[in-house]
């Protein structure tokens, strides 16, 4: 895609920050960047370079200059000649969508720098080194050398969208507790946003990614998956309308129960509501009040999916006494949309919003927990800090762990 | 020997391309598992023998103008692989065999390894 287009694409996503990584090369970064300048888009430059052993690691670099020394660097240790027959013509484009030349090296080839020398060169030039895609076997550093080696000084491991967070936390964090990142490794337009990553930062900048990632001063990674699929990240939005409706208390409960084959996800606030014939448009996916939805078309997206599933959305509301959204599911349907990470529903609600009261209930059959953020508070812990939020974070995770584990 | 006799004599499934495989004649043969490397020292013809099973596998087979490619160990290739391989008309076969154990097969059978490129 070209370096317009993929910023078209980002602000349609809704996304406050995209990264440019293309193969072994950053040439089409400064395009990407001198095209984002008239929107809000924060475009990080950077590379995805393939090692000797073939793994692909990220370099998110902090300026156009350090990203071309990255550059230098890989150009230096990538041996070979494109063959444009086999791997298409690699062209170099500007902001205005014109093809300005050919890049004639083996893009598609590896570097032989080794995964250690990788890491090195991007951490020479100030970039943060990602590991990419470890779930994927192909060009993942796991699936290539069976594990990431003891020393190496990665800045975080990248997740493809092939795989939600709560499956790569079980499979990825052992002994050294990598922060994890969800990305959609977008090579069109269509694909760009598929899955992001939420966090909390001052700004969209790398950084205050480098401090998110190592959870300091404040900043964290939140949580992630697929924007259009995962049902957590259809609730996330729903709530945003409760937020924007004035909510101060907000319930959401999802309700698993193979013994009836049914999923069973609710959110109810205590907002200022809506009169029929608002209640009534409010699933039609060109009708919204909402001046600040990015992502996703809200409650016509968590219908179509319910009814893909064999279930059915229902909406309660009435002016001054606030909403019910009620969406079922068909559990085993094969169209049923995966759960996702209900851990970053909760942390990018709270983070958001650290004053609204949430109860938040999560049951598997007989089994169930509940998040309480007035009985949290009560035990003092202050969802303004970080402190706070990790706290939360511990017991979501220690109530679907016990879901999990006992089934 | 052609592919389609390969896929007999490592008892092995031949996954794609089955109507083109009795005319892809096996020259020589190669043993990797690095695409880089299969890309800088395969010959044209050569049956690749290899664990990978990823998409990529065929667009090397394709450059390269390999006769087919063995994926050992009964590791099957994944769905897009197996699409794209009909699409370009290379042939895949799986082996339960080790690379090991297929490679000595057919090295025994006089199918040699032509050096680097």
């Amino acid at each position: 895609m070209h370096p317009a287009g993929l910023v078209t694409a980002a602000v349609a996503a809704g996304l406050d920050a995209v990264a440019v990584c293309d193969h072994n090369s950053a040439e089409n970064a400064g395009a990407v960047l001198r095209a984002a300048r008239a929107t809000g888009l924060t475009v990080i430059p950077g590379m995805e370079i393939t090692s000797a052993e073939e793994v692909h690691i990220l370099g998110l670099m902090p300026s156009l200059e350090a990203a071309l020394e990255l550059q230098s660097s890989v150009y230096r240790a990538l041996p070979g000649r494109n063959d444009e027959r086999a791997f298409g013509l690699q062209v170099i484009a500007n902001e205005h969508a014109e093809v300005v030349g050919f890049n004639q090296r083996l893009l598609a080839g590896a570097t032989t720098l080794t995964v250690e020398e990788v890491v090195a060169a991007i951490h020479r030039t100030n970039g943060l080194a990602v590991a990419s895609h470890v779930d994927r076997e192909g060009f993942g550093i796991i699936g290539q050398l069976g594990m990431i080696p003891p020393n190496l000084q990665l800045d975080a491991l990248e997740v493809s969208p092939r795989t939600p967070l709560p499956e790569a936390r079980a499979r990825f964090l052992g002994e050294r507790e990598f922060p994890l990142i969800s990305a959609s490794d977008a090579h069109e337009p269509k694909d760009v946003g598929r899955a992001v990553t939420y966090m909390r930062l001052e700004q969209a900048s790398l950084p205050e990614l480098r401090q998110a990632l190592l959870g300091i001063s404040g900043r964290m990674i939140l949580g992630g998956g697929k924007t259009m699929e995962d049902l957590a990240l259809h609730i996330l939005d729903i709530v945003q309308n409760s937020v924007e409706a004035g909510s101060t208390v907000i319930e959401i409960s999802i309700a698993e129960d193979p013994a009836t084959d049914t999923l069973v996800i609710e959110v109810s606030d205590n907002g200022r509501g809506m009169d029929a014939e608002s209640a009534a448009r409010a699933v039609d996916p060109f009708f919204t009040t909402r001046a600040t939805r990015r992502v996703g078309l809200g409650l016509a997206l968590l219908g179509e999916a319910a009814r893909a599933a064999g279930g059915e959305l229902k909406l309660e509301s009435r002016s001054g006494a606030g909403t019910r959204v009620s969406a079922t599911f068909r559990h085993s349907h094969i169209d049923r949309a995966p759960l996702g990470d209900i851990e970053t529903t909760i942390m990018v609600l709270m983070a958001s919003h650290p004053d609204l009261l949430v109860r938040f209930r999560h049951s598997l059959g007989t089994l169930w927990y509940e998040i309480d953020t007035h009985e949290l508070r009560a035990a003092g812990i202050d969802l303004w800090s970080p402190d706070g939020l990790g706290a939360l974070r511990k017991a979501i995770r220690k109530g679907e762990a016990d879901l999990q584990g006992a089934s | 020997m052609n592919v389609l006799e390969v896929a007999r004599i490592l008892s092995g499934k031949l996954m794609t391309a089955a109507d083109n495989a009795g005319s892809c004649e096996v020259r020589g043969a190669y043993c990797s598992d690095l695409l880089s490397d299969v890309m800088a020292n395969s010959n044209e013809s050569d049956l690749w023998i290899t664990l990978q099973r990823h998409v990529n596998i065929v667009a090397v087979a394709h450059l390269k103008g390999l006769s087919g490619v063995v994926i050992v160990n009964g590791r099957e290739p994944e769905a897009e692989t197996t699409a794209r391989a009909e699409a370009e008309r290379i042939p895949i076969i799986v082996t339960a065999l080790s690379a090991f154990e297929a490679a000595g097969i057919l090295y025994g059978l006089g199918i040699r390894g032509r050096g680097s490129a």
